[in-house]
């Protein structure tokens, strides 16, 4: 009887030995760990003790290369999951795991192998209790992920900064694709009137992203914070709408807006022809060309259009 | 040969030469070559005027006549193309150059040349003289020697070129093998070779009471009892040498747009210095270097040597490459990108045109596939930053109207639209030929309302001096705008959009031949 009582508080000790030996090492322990500290402690002994510290849901069991390793388990967590049962623990885990990413129900049930009533039962249960939060996707407007309550959603599901719950802003965007032209315009401008010689008239007349960036923050008429990532792709529409060019130099490493040894740089361009000839007539803009025909319904002899361009 | 160009050539030709002329040509046009029974036959016109019109016809050097194809001996037969008669439209521009550069004489030489088909230069001359010695004040006339200084000017920059002299077929010889493709001008030596002519005059002016004369001898060819040298040797307009002046025109203003006057200032020396050396199908210029550059710059241009040499830097580093740069010898060996100038611009008109057409919108999402050559529906919305209902609605557009072009990718041999890649793309040449076949049925349009807007005019025209009485100043003043000024409005449309015509072609030609 006494041999069994000294067990029993030897359990709890080496318990609580293990345990602060867990606290210490918060990324997890080995067997091999607990027995250089503890090396009194039988194998047999050191197992019941593990086994018991698992069962109490206090430590958390992983595998790594070089063998299993214990670690302490979250304790808020783990009150937290205080009342729920192992299915809801599942559910749980595998949402955690996916990270500010989300998961979707259907990938959870696949995960878990529970059926789909089940799953919807645990989620609402989660929900109510503010474990998990379901975030709605910006790729399909249709699709729910569910990700940890206290987590930020990734740029991917709520769509960066140009999207504001779901809905694409595509003012915001106008705004601040016509800023950034005026921008470049403007210094654009300043090299040409500076007139010096062509060189260094067209090296001024560049502006680095960085720069544009800083001009953009200062202006403040973004309510969300731009990252330089994101002006590159405004930059980038101005390019496709024909008004700005962009060259890439090689910049040292450190200097101020540089990535990767590189800078970009943007400039203000003029057009190199003036609106063709045919779109000057009131056929080239016809929205029903194809359909003309001399003697037919739509004629050139009775067209609307040229009516109304001959009236001026 | 498409149907709208046949159109088009129609439509010239009857404006120009008449309804039967028309009626041959385009006949001729759709049946390819043929000899002057079956024309008969196919057309139902009387031998005299379908021979009438052939003689128009080759005058101006738009038929070519060749002996039979199935055996020599066989008749003659005629063919036309469509390429000489669509310049049919550029005659403005031609005779615009031409006072630009050698004035009032040489503008008058070339009308002429247009009108007539092809001239000796004695008979050019007088006409000219007399033609100038018309519109000066009383008592001057104009001088033959000043007329043909001009015209050999305009011979020496190649603007004119002796006509391919005539080979009579002799009935009864066997016929030298016909080569495909008839003799250019170019192919004989005495091409641009002034003759030595012997004129010695001034213009005569026609005095005002021979006027009722006159009017009857005008069209007449003078029956001149004087010979001047140069029988049998007729001229022509070298239409190719226009458009290569055009073409270089179109890259100065370009750069001018693009950069500044200085650079195009330079860019046009270049040109210059590489008239006579540059074939007209070449991708580039030869190279010059940038000493020779500088020596023959304007006077006007007065830029040091090293600003000089920024400017080209500057040009050869433009994203439109304008300029390239060939050698490192002689300060540095320049050339002028032709072709992908060309390309550049006919590129630049196709996005002018989906802008004017479809919003500012589209056109980036046009370019946006020029630049990236192959891209998904989701990748165009994320580069072109438009929400996807909307961004899908304009690629919809853009596609029915065959300006931008679906390309599948299976995963699966069995091309399942689940999983199947689908991209959207862009092709510059067809697209330009696609806009080129448009500008064309615009410009028939042009001229078919033209025509409507002046019969109708016609049928308002007579007015007796009661009604001028009794109607209103407002309504006289607009028939008189729709008889004046629309076809005016009109004309200098058809020639705007002749101007898109030239760019799109050059680019169409510069693909075949490069």
């Amino acid at each position: 009887k006494y041999c069994s009582k000294i067990k029993k508080k030897s359990l709890s000790v080496s318990l609580c030995l293990i345990k602060e030996l867990c606290q210490q090492f918060p990324h997890g322990i080995t067997d091999q760990v607990i027995q250089n500290d503890m090396p009194h402690l039988e194998p047999q002994q050191r197992a019941m003790a593990i086994n018991k510290l698992l069962s109490l849901g206090q430590l958390d069991l992983l595998r790594n290369s070089s063998g299993l390793l214990y670690r302490m388990k979250d304790m808020q967590s783990t009150s937290k999951m205080k009342g729920s049962d192992n299915q809801e623990k599942l559910v749980y885990q595998i949402i955690e795991d996916a990270g500010n990413k989300g998961i979707w129900s259907r990938d959870i049930r696949f995960k878990s192998n529970l059926p789909l009533t089940e799953i919807n039962k645990i989620l609402k249960n989660l929900e109510s209790k503010k474990l998990i939060k379901a975030v709605k996707s910006v790729a399909a407007s249709k699709k729910k992920v569910y990700m940890l309550y206290n987590l930020q959603p990734d740029r991917s599901v709520t769509g960066g900064a140009w999207y504001s719950d779901q809905d694409f802003e595509s003012e915001f965007v106008e705004v601040l694709n016509q800023q950034c032209f005026k921008f470049l315009q403007s210094k654009a401008e300043a090299a040409r009137d500076s007139k010096q010689s062509p060189m260094v008239q067209r090296n001024s007349s560049f502006a680095t992203s960085h720069e544009v960036w800083k001009y953009i923050c200062e202006l403040g008429i973004s309510k969300v914070d731009l990252s330089m990532d994101d002006i590159e792709t405004i930059l980038n529409t101005l390019i496709y709408d024909g008004k700005v060019e962009m060259t890439v130099i090689a910049a040292k490493e450190g200097t101020v807006g540089s990535v990767d040894g590189q800078m970009k740089l943007y400039r203000g361009v003029n057009p190199v022809i003036q609106p063709t000839g045919v779109v000057r007539t009131p056929c080239g803009l016809c929205p029903v060309f194809e359909d003309c025909h001399e003697g037919g319904e739509i004629s050139p002899s009775n067209c609307i259009y040229m009516t109304e361009w001959l009236d001026f | 040969m498409t149907a709208q160009e046949v159109r088009l050539c129609g439509l010239l030709l009857q404006e120009h030469f008449g309804e039967v002329v028309a009626k041959v040509g385009t006949h001729l046009l759709k049946s390819g070559a043929q000899n002057l029974r079956t024309i008969i036959h196919e057309t139902g016109i009387s031998l005299d005027l379908v021979k009438k019109s052939l003689c128009v016809l080759v005058q101006h050097g738009t038929c070519v006549f060749s002996s039979g194809r199935k055996a020599p001996g066989s008749p003659t037969e005629y063919r036309t193309s469509c390429d000489r008669i669509l310049r049919i439209l550029r005659y403005p521009r031609y005779i615009y150059t031409a006072k630009t550069l050698y004035g009032d004489t040489g503008e008058l030489i070339i009308e002429e040349l247009l009108q007539r088909g092809d001239m000796t230069m004695s008979s050019t001359v007088k006409t000219v003289a007399d033609r100038l010695t018309q519109n000066m004040e009383e008592g001057r006339s104009m001088d033959y020697s000043e007329v043909s200084s001009a015209f050999s000017k305009l011979v020496e920059t190649h603007f004119l070129q002796r006509s391919t002299p005539a080979t009579p077929a002799i009935p009864g010889t066997p016929a030298a093998p016909v080569s495909t493709a008839p003799p250019t001008p170019e192919s004989f030596p005495d091409c641009y070779r002034v003759p030595h002519v012997t004129l010695i005059g001034r213009g005569k002016r026609r005095l005002s009471n021979e006027d009722g004369e006159d009017q009857r001898n005008a069209k007449k060819t003078k029956m001149d009892s004087e010979t001047h040298g140069d029988e049998g040797i007729y001229w022509q307009v070298n239409f190719e040498r226009f458009h290569l002046h055009f073409r270089d025109q179109a890259i100065i203003s370009a750069v001018a747009n693009k950069l500044d006057q200085t650079s195009s200032e330079i860019v046009r020396t270049m040109l210059r210095m590489s008239e006579v050396t540059t074939s007209p199908t070449a991708t580039c210029t030869k190279p010059l270097s940038a000493n020779e550059i500088f020596r023959s710059l304007p006077s006007s241009y007065n830029i040091p040597r090293p600003i000089l040499d920024q400017y080209l830097t500057l040009l050869v580093d433009d994203p439109m490459e304008f300029v390239g740069k060939a050698g490192e010898s002689g300060g540095g060996m320049y050339v002028v990108n032709l072709h992908k100038a060309l390309a550049n611009l006919a590129r630049a008109t196709l996005e002018s045109v989906v802008q004017e057409r479809f919003g500012s919108r589209s056109a980036r999402i046009f370019r946006l596939l020029l630049r990236k050559r192959h891209l998904e529906q989701k990748q165009v919305e994320d580069f072109a930053m438009i929400p996807a209902k909307e961004a899908k609605d304009m690629l919809y557009t853009l596609l029915s109207q065959n300006l931008v072009q679906l390309q599948e990718i299976p995963k699966t041999p069995d091309y399942a639209p689940s999983r199947t890649f689908y991209l959207y793309t862009v092709n510059q040449l067809p697209t330009a030929r696609m806009l080129l076949q448009n500008c064309y049925k615009t410009v028939a349009n042009l001229i078919e309302r033209r025509l409507f807007e002046s019969k109708e005019s016609k049928n308002k025209r007579t007015f007796s001096t009661g009604d001028i009485i009794e109607s209103s100043f407002w309504s006289v003043g607009v028939t008189i705008l729709t008889i004046v000024l629309f076809p005016c409005r009109l004309d200098s449309a058809e020639n705007q959009v002749d101007e898109t015509i030239f760019l799109l072609e050059s680019y169409v030609n510069s693909t075949a031949t490069s």
